[in-house]
């Protein structure tokens, strides 16, 4: 089986970490964001991903060679010369897509961060026999998203409605499809937006149907989303594979510490947390509701609350960091600082507190 | 002529009242604010202290109108301590400046004393006065105040003056001019010779006569009465002003600090002027530390003997830490005043504050404060608001949360995270 995963575009609303590496590569509960996905689609049996790029994808490349090699999977990249929406990319991947054995393929946005039952999908579209699938997931504030309205027996779904002035459902995209290859035959080359364009054909056709995701959704494409979407990403790993948590006298709630890092004493780490490779929390931290991403340093008696720490940065002794403090890469910290949402470009000292979410540059 | 060993000196220390107090609110809820302690001590022992290096020191006489027990015990205390017969005299309504001191003036006179210092218990100097009584006795004058240059924007909230440069003599004074006068300002510090009584009577009787003089007039009899009673002696309107340019009044000038303590915030401000005072005058009061077997100190702390720090914790600079107090593993603390009995657990950083009698500080708390602008009136860099954080008695802050330039009132729990609030 072949799956396609639109990467596109600049992941600005990810800045700052964006500008140290491509969004895909960002790492979440201490691994790129897009290695979750490959992961689950070998799991059943996809044998080739494409990424479709249009940006820095010489670094995508490099870092996918190695995933290539360690999961036995074979990974190619698109690369898109003008973005194309969402339903050019396929019509460029076509000739790697459709292979002639007529199999679905996978198409993903690289943002979604969930269970990914991939298995059940293929069960569920090999059961309505129509062209096309797509996962849908309910949320409490639909008018907000584009809305899928659906048939709630078959799942057939009846239209799109983009940000609904009524309520007409409940269920939106979640940016997961299961697609036959004679969709990428009614699909021309150039912008094109699958939900606008490719969809209501298929689902004029009555070829569409809808499967409503389990277990949890999330879209990690800017940091207050990602810093939930740990939450819930760390809440399913403790119903999955609870070994995989951290527990510990110091350790409270969900807790995900890479067995590299280091943690001393005397600290209070959780919930929600998630501490990379190499890092080092000295004694006396407190972490909650944070990520520490690979190589950063948290010195003494610092505490840090929903923040992101960005690769090989430190947090001072006595620093506070809290609500949607995001540092990018390369970032220091004084000692005693005081960081109230600052957002801070990497490669930065702070020397002087942040007292109200703002950037730095 | 030379001082005779005879002659001997009183000082009298206006204290105010508890209505004169009301902009160090909420601390003075709980403590007349002479007594609030900055840099380890109350308010009233810096100047109290001073008067100990006057050469034939007869009596300190503190003028207010608290009640007596506010000041018993301290007064007792103090006169044990600095081996110095200290008393606190009530007036039983305000006098004015002039007339508290006027009003006490049989027991003042009492030891026959040839000089008499008038201070006030909420200026923060370094009290240059035997340096004054000197040059006093020199000029030969009634009165010779202490004055300080300052920046001429900042001018305008004091008294202001001009004295001659040669003399020293008090050409002119004025009181909150609203058009530039001088850039001299008076510091709220004298010494006088017995014939400022005759002068302060001097200007009642005038009252009174003139008092008299409006009852004749019947066109005057109906206008509205807003005079001021006879007894109310104002040192600045009343006597400076009048006496200037008569060979009366002198001026000392002082090189040193001076600030006002008039809010909270200027009370740590003056903190860290008389903490690095001690460093020169008796460092011994200054506490000190490596970490290895007390906690790391930074500049001019003081703590108090009874007080707890753990060993793990980094004290200042321009830190107070009062009796009873605990400091737990690991907390920081930086520019603040701890007063008595107060709980700081594992971790938690103060820095700008003043935490109230009782109150504590949960793990990994902050308690903190931010200003744009250092506030010294004096040097004349100032913005109304001062943004240092207090918390009245008992207040308990909970782990984790922080505080930022807020003022909290006795009794209250904070379990949420607040800034720039005054929370009842």
């Amino acid at each position: 089986m072949k799956a396609l995963i639109l990467v596109g575009g600049f992941g600005t609303r990810l800045r700052p970490l964006t500008l140290s590496l491509p969004k895909p590569l960002v790492d979440f509960a201490n691994k790129p964001m897009i290695l979750h996905q490959i992961e689950a689609l070998k799991a059943v049996g996809v044998d080739e991903v494409v990424l479709t790029v249009n940006y820095q994808a010489e670094v995508m490349l490099n870092f996918l060679k190695d995933v290539e090699a360690k999961l036995e999977i074979k990974i190619t990249c698109s690369r898109e010369t003008e973005p194309m929406g969402t339903a050019g990319p396929l019509a460029l991947a076509r000739d790697k897509l459709v292979d002639g054995s007529g199999e679905p393929f996978f198409v993903l946005n690289s943002d979604v961060i969930s269970e990914y039952p991939f298995k059940e999908m293929i069960e569920f579209h090999k059961a309505h026999g129509g062209e096309a699938s797509i996962m849908v997931t309910k949320v409490d504030e639909p008018s907000k998203y584009g809305v899928v309205v659906m048939e709630e027996t078959t799942g057939k779904v009846e239209k799109f409605v983009e940000k609904p002035k009524f309520y007409v459902g409940n269920k939106i995209n979640a940016g997961i499809y299961l697609l036959n290859p004679s969709v990428v035959d009614k699909i021309e080359l150039r912008p094109t937006s699958i939900k606008k364009e490719t969809f209501p054909k298929i689902a004029a056709a009555q070829g569409l149907y809808a499967m409503v995701l389990p277990g949890f959704w999330m879209d990690i494409g800017q940091p207050r989303d990602y810093i939930t979407g740990l939450r819930l990403y760390l809440d399913s790993l403790r119903k999955k594979c609870p070994a995989k948590l951290t527990t510990g006298p110091d350790i409270v709630g969900n807790v995900l510490v890479d067995e590299t890092a280091k943690i001393g004493e005397g600290c209070l780490i959780g919930p929600d947390v998630a501490i990379g490779p190499g890092c080092v929390v000295e004694s006396g931290v407190r972490l909650s509701r944070c990520t520490v991403m690979r190589g950063a340093r948290i010195k003494k008696h610092a505490c840090i609350s929903s923040s992101i720490i960005g690769w090989h940065s430190t947090v001072g002794q006595w620093a506070r960091i809290e609500n949607m403090t995001i540092l990018g890469e390369d970032v220091h910290v004084r000692d005693e600082i005081y960081s109230n949402g600052g957002v801070v470009l990497p490669h930065k000292e702070i020397k002087s507190n942040i007292l109200m979410p703002g950037i730095v540059m | 002529m030379g001082s005779s060993t005879e002659e001997k000196v009183v000082a009298v220390i206006l204290v105010g009242g508890p209505t004169k107090g009301t902009r160090f609110r909420p601390l003075s809820l709980n403590i007349p604010k002479p007594l609030f302690p900055i840099a380890g001590q109350p308010m009233v022992h810096h100047p109290i202290s001073a008067c100990k290096r006057i050469p034939n020191l007869a009596q300190v006489y503190l003028v207010g109108f608290y009640e007596e027990r506010e000041f018993a015990l301290y007064v007792s205390a103090i006169s044990n301590e600095l081996k110095v017969p200290v008393r606190y005299l009530r007036e039983d309504k305000p006098h004015g400046s002039a007339g508290g001191l006027y009003h006490f003036r049989n027991l003042i006179m009492e030891d026959n004393p040839s000089h008499i210092f008038l201070l006030n218990c909420d200026v923060c100097c370094s009290f240059p006065l035997p340096e004054m009584l000197e040059a006093h006795r020199k000029y030969g004058g009634i009165g010779t105040l202490l004055v300080i240059k300052v920046s001429p924007e900042s001018a305008s909230q004091f008294g202001e003056l001009v004295a001659d440069p040669v003399t020293n003599e008090l050409l002119h004074y004025t009181e909150k001019p609203e058009t530039f006068v001088s850039d001299r300002i008076n510091c709220g510090v004298y010494v006088f010779t017995p014939e400022i009584f005759t002068a302060i009577r001097d200007v009642s009787s005038q009252r009174n006569d003139t008092a008299t003089l409006r009852r004749v007039s019947s066109y005057e009899a109906l206008q509205p009465a807003t005079r001021i009673p006879a007894d109310f002696v104002r040192l600045d309107q009343d006597i400076l002003s009048p006496l200037a340019g008569k060979k009366q009044l002198y001026t000392y000038e002082t090189m040193d600090f001076w600030e006002q303590i008039k809010s909270p915030g200027m009370s740590l401000r003056c903190s860290e002027l008389y903490l690095s005072q001690f460093r020169l005058t008796s460092p011994h009061m200054l506490a000190s530390g490596d970490g290895t077997k007390s906690a790391i100190v930074i500049g001019d702390v003081y703590i108090h003997p009874s007080a707890k720090v753990h060993p793990t914790a980094k004290i200042g600079p321009n830190v107070s830490i009062s009796a009873n107090a605990r400091v737990g593993p690991g907390v920081r603390l930086i520019s603040c005043i701890i007063l008595d009995d107060v709980e700081i657990m594992e971790n938690a950083v103060v820095t700008n504050a003043i935490i109230g009698w009782k109150s504590s500080i949960g793990r990994w708390s902050r308690v903190q404060a931010f200003f744009t602008l250092l506030i010294t009136q004096a040097e004349g860099v100032y913005n109304s608001k001062l943004g240092v954080t207090i918390l009245g008695d008992s207040v308990a802050v909970e782990d984790e949360v922080v505080v930022t330039s807020s003022i909290v009132l006795p009794n209250k729990t904070l379990n949420v995270s607040v800034q720039d609030e005054i929370i009842l």
